[in-house]
């Protein structure tokens, strides 16, 4: 069951307008402030919307009214004066209308924020400047008894002009006031409706929307899981039985073996190892092949990070009697990378740099903050999205080999290895760079490469936090 | 807008839009003192206890524009806070035309790149071509230290296509020149798309001049 809900008209909350006058005061409230003017001043007061409806009144009837209307021909002249002034909306801002029987009505326009919403009408009541029985009272009704007119007129109340307009400007203060104070109250109430019955639909939105990626992330997710444990299987299960095979026959399981036997067999092995390393870093390329890989995105702490990744690598450059430095430039703030996907990076930058450096050399992990130029184009909002984004700066430099000029363009490409001997030499398959790239350009970074031969390489990477969406905040 | 002709009456809705606490309000508050009172009406402010923006400002601008048209700006404000993208959106619902308040601060850069793109985002749901709506720019707080520098904007500010303004709006200093940039923006696409010239015989320097001849300086503090 839903609650009924107020009905606001649209165009009220858009332009936060008051169309009626009768639909934002309480009448009440009106009326009470309107009976205590009356006591006050001992004058009617009334107070007309703009269509011409009676909102609120707080009069009696004045003595000489009483005696007029006692009489058919000045009930019929009251009757008028009163829908004239009913009527009567003053252009300027305020207008004097006479009655027959010299009082006069003060009819005062009610603006708000700009427009006319209504009009205060104040009165009767006799002008103070008046002296005699106007001549029109007295021609009203025959029967009109003039000495009985002119003792019930002075108990009317004598007003001067500037009295009655001030009586008349702090009613519409007041009555303004209100106009005001409700105006608020039914906008804010109708803006809480509108804003709730907007976050309903949205979260409605949303829902449906998550719910139709998470059947169709299922389903792809269910397909990939079949499809990589297809290959895994299809690929692996041969390479165990090689390398069960082979240790097998190390073990001397089919009879002793020896000699050139054995280290036939102990370079099978090794290849086959070598192998599945290299499947599993292909099913990882793959992975990344497929589009982008998906990054999930967090602070992270890229001089931490960088120091972790020299803690885990200390030892094998021990091994190797390289020296192993972590350096930071400056204060580094965390940005928004995939931390995997980055130590993934550092690890396999870290680990080339230790396997192509000689013994007595030195590896130096670096990390500085640093700005990458604005990527987006001239338009609008130009002035405020032409800024630089901060980035951060990973460097891996060693005093190794070094790499040709003419080989750094093709380093990054899947299998390539600088010298072919070097494969023998030092291992791997050549993935490991075309990983990092990969993996560097899916943050949106860049990474490039310094090198003399001989002397050492340095490899620089720059994350920059990423481009603003409109959906982030 | 609200074009009625039976009155002779047209209402312009202009939005105050921009990151949280950039000084919406404030240009708003600094707009009531700088305008006569004769042409502005009370500023309504639907805030919260700690005085942010809940739901809106609004600061209703009426004038006469010659030839008998009367003309009412209906100027709101909307709540920065992200988590009052709902009530973003049904503050900027029908705007004519809208000021983009960002703060010069450097560390609001991204704050204030958020809310532009929040901006254009909120238009496209409400079926708005953002290219296609009067915005300006202004830059508040120019009082501030660690600031984005004139020379810096008025360099960035060729990068864009609004017009961008300066302001210290506390004080009052840049937000008639603000407030008037963007009247005239919305008043050329408005006349544009709706012939007022033709049909009420009232000019956009008419206007400017009437709505100029309404504000006094003595709201700006030195």
């Amino acid at each position: 069951m839903t609650a009924p809900v107020p009905q606001t008209d649209p165009l009220d909350v858009e332009l936060g307008d008051v169309a009626r006058l009768e639909d934002i005061v309480d009448r009440a409230a009106l009326a009470e402030v309107c009976r205590n003017f009356h006591a006050l001043f001992g004058i009617s007061v009334r107070v007309v919307s703009r269509d011409g409806a009676l909102i609120a009144d707080a009069h009696h009837e004045q003595a000489i009214c009483q005696q007029v209307n006692a009489l058919t021909a000045g009930r019929q002249a009251c009757a008028s004066t009163v829908s004239e002034v009913r009527a009567l909306d003053p252009t300027g801002g305020v207008q004097v209308h006479p009655c027959f029987t010299g009082a006069v009505y003060r009819v005062v326009g009610l603006d708000y924020q700009g427009r006319r919403i209504g009009r205060i009408v104040i009165g009767p009541y006799l002008p103070a400047e008046t002296r005699e029985v106007p001549q029109s009272l007295l021609r009203i009704d025959a029967g009109l008894d003039p000495d009985r007119a002119r003792e019930r007129l002075a108990q009317m109340p004598r007003v001067r002009a500037e009295t009655a307009q001030r009586i008349a400007d702090h009613l519409r203060g007041v009555v303004d006031l209100i106009v005001f104070s409700s105006h608020r109250a039914r906008l804010a109430s109708a803006m809480h409706v509108a804003s709730v019955r907007e976050s309903y639909r949205q979260l409605a939105e949303k829902t449906a929307a998550l719910q139709t990626a998470y059947d169709r992330l299922r389903e792809l997710d269910r397909l990939k899981s079949s499809f990589l444990a297809t290959v895994s299987h299809e690929l692996r299960t041969p390479l165990t039985s090689i390398l069960g095979y082979s240790d097998m026959l190390l073990s001397g399981m089919a009879g002793e073996i020896g000699g050139e036997q054995r280290e036939f067999v102990e370079t099978i092995r090794a290849k086959g190892e070598q192998l599945l390393g290299l499947i599993t870093n292909l099913l990882d390329l793959g992975k990344l092949e497929q589009g982008s890989p998906t990054l999930r995105r967090e602070p992270v702490d890229a001089v931490a990070l960088a120091a972790d990744v020299v803690r885990t690598m200390a030892p094998a450059a021990r091994r190797k009697g390289v020296e192993l430095v972590h350096r930071v430039d400056g204060s580094v703030a965390p940005i928004e990378a995939d931390p995997v996907r980055l130590r993934q990076v550092l690890n396999n930058l870290t680990d080339n740099a230790i396997k192509f450096t000689p013994s007595g050399g030195r590896v130096v992990v670096g990390v500085r903050a640093t700005e990458v130029a604005s990527s987006r184009t001239d338009g609008p909002g130009g002035v405020l999205f032409g800024v630089p984004r901060r980035a951060v700066e990973l460097t891996v430099s060693d005093t190794g080999i070094g790499i040709p000029e003419s080989e750094r363009g093709r380093i990054f490409d899947a299998f390539y290895q600088v010298d072919g001997s070097s494969t023998r030499e030092h291992g791997g398959a050549g993935l490991g760079l075309a990983i990092v790239r990969r993996l560097v350009e899916a943050h949106g970074g860049r990474i490039d490469v310094e090198s003399k031969v001989g002397q050492g390489t340095t490899f620089r990477v720059v994350i920059p936090e990423p481009e603003i969406a409109s959906d982030e905040g | 807008m609200q074009l009625d002709f039976a009155n002779r009456e047209l209402t312009i809705k202009l939005v105050y839009y921009g990151p949280a606490l950039s000084g919406k309000t404030t240009n708003l508050q600094a707009l009531h003192r700088l305008l006569d009172a004769s042409a502005a009406g009370r500023l309504m402010t639907l805030e919260t206890r700690d005085d942010r923006t809940l739901f809106f400002d609004m600061l209703p601008v009426a004038f006469d524009a010659g030839s008998g048209l009367r003309v009412r700006f209906k100027v709101f404000t909307v709540p920065g806070q992200v988590m009052h993208a709902a009530t973003r959106r049904m503050v900027l619902q029908g705007a004519d035309g809208v000021a983009f308040i960002a703060d010069s601060q450097r560390n609001e850069t991204r704050a204030n790149q958020q809310a532009y793109l929040d901006l254009q985002q909120n238009l496209r749901e409400l079926g708005v071509d953002p290219a296609r709506l009067p915005v300006v720019i202004q830059f508040n707080k120019r009082d501030l230290p660690d600031i984005r520098t004139d020379a810096e904007i008025d360099a960035l500010a060729r990068h864009g296509t609004e017009p961008v303004y300066k302001a210290v709006a506390l004080r009052g200093a840049g937000v008639l020149e603000t407030f008037f940039g963007l009247v005239e923006r919305t008043w050329d696409a408005l006349e544009r798309e709706h012939r007022i010239e033709q049909r009420f015989g009232v000019t956009r320097a008419a206007v400017l001049e009437r709505l100029r001849a309404r504000t006094h300086r003595t709201g700006t503090v030195p």
